[in-house]
């Protein structure tokens, strides 16, 4: 008798144990429809950032170079001046 | 005397202009929103728009000051037409140099040869060939006059390329500022990209001075050399 009780237990845990799989399975699967797929989430990178970096350096280069050499044209006219 | 304040002036100028730039890297970064397709690589725009603005500002005053030299024969709007060549050049670059980087992001190719990009490439090889054609001749008169007439034919190009996206199909969007029915972008986008663009315009203004100062103490070396030669 104890052991068809503990069989009908041990049967019942089963069942609500895979029921809770199933349903857990069932949600999960709608839940993950939801994000991002793998690949997309591969593209997803830093380069953008690198991109705006770069350009924001190139500006500042630039201008920078463009100030620098200026200044240097105008010491060395000034130096031949003397 | 007025080279000496020239200097100064440009020095102030771009000094200003450079804290406006740190000012507007700042904006940029940490106070505008963030364009919700393209990203953070739309934040190129605020440097990339400016830089164009300025080159065909640079371009079109060596253009202006080129045709009133041609007509006037004054030395000192050749040597302004010079030095703004220069510094649309140097812009110029900036455009051609930051255009890609965004393009390469958001169209997936660093360059394509669609209408904008081609006919600023033109423009740009036009006033390097401004340079070229200014030293080609042995008569420094001669060279001064060619490049005129080749920085009035660069200028040319530059209404063609605003209008560029409009009258051809294009990878470009369509003006989002300058047009009939006012801006369409969002008012923290449009506060920083006018403030990047008094900032270089600042910038521009401040070594233009600074390189017309340097023109003017070539013309008096000239000056001296010649003297010193009769």
């Amino acid at each position: 008798m104890i052991l068809f009780r503990n069989r009908v237990w041990v049967a019942r845990t089963v069942l609500a144990c895979a029921l809770f799989l199933l349903a857990t399975a069932a949600v999960g699967a709608q839940e993950i429809q939801g994000l991002p797929r793998p690949t997309a989430l591969a593209s997803q990178s830093l380069r953008p950032y690198w991109h705006v970096f770069a350009a924001y350096a190139i500006v500042i280069t630039l201008i920078g170079g463009w100030a620098i050499s200026i200044g240097r044209r105008l010491r060395d006219l000034e130096d031949r001046l003397r | 005397m007025a080279t000496a304040g020239m200097r100064r002036g440009g020095t102030a100028l771009t000094l200003v202009g450079l804290a406006g730039l740190v000012f507007v890297y700042w904006m940029s970064f940490f106070w505008v929103s963030t364009e919700i397709n393209q990203g953070v690589v739309q934040r190129i725009f605020y440097v990339h728009v400016p830089a164009a603005w300025t080159s065909f500002m640079a371009f079109g005053f060596s253009a202006l000051a080129s045709a009133m030299y041609l007509w006037l024969r004054d030395d000192r709007l050749d040597r302004a037409a010079l030095c703004a060549a220069e510094g649309g050049l140097v812009f110029g670059t900036i455009v051609l140099t930051t255009g890609p980087l965004w393009g390469k992001i958001a169209w997936g190719t660093y360059w394509t040869w669609e209408p904008r990009l081609t006919l600023t490439l033109l423009l740009w090889f036009i006033f390097v060939g401004y340079f070229m054609v200014r030293n080609s001749t042995e008569d420094p008169e001669k060279g001064k006059r060619f490049a005129a007439v080749v920085a009035i034919i660069g200028a040319l190009d530059i209404p063609f390329i605003h209008m560029s996206v409009i009258w051809f199909r294009s990878l470009h969007p369509e003006p989002v500022v300058a047009k009939p029915d006012g801006p369409s972008l969002p008012a923290d986008m449009l506060t920083t990209l006018l403030t990047s663009l008094a900032v270089f315009t600042v910038i521009f203004l401040g070594l233009f001075l600074y390189r017309y100062a340097l023109e003017g103490l070539r013309a008096e070396a000239d000056l001296r050399s010649r003297s010193t030669a009769t």
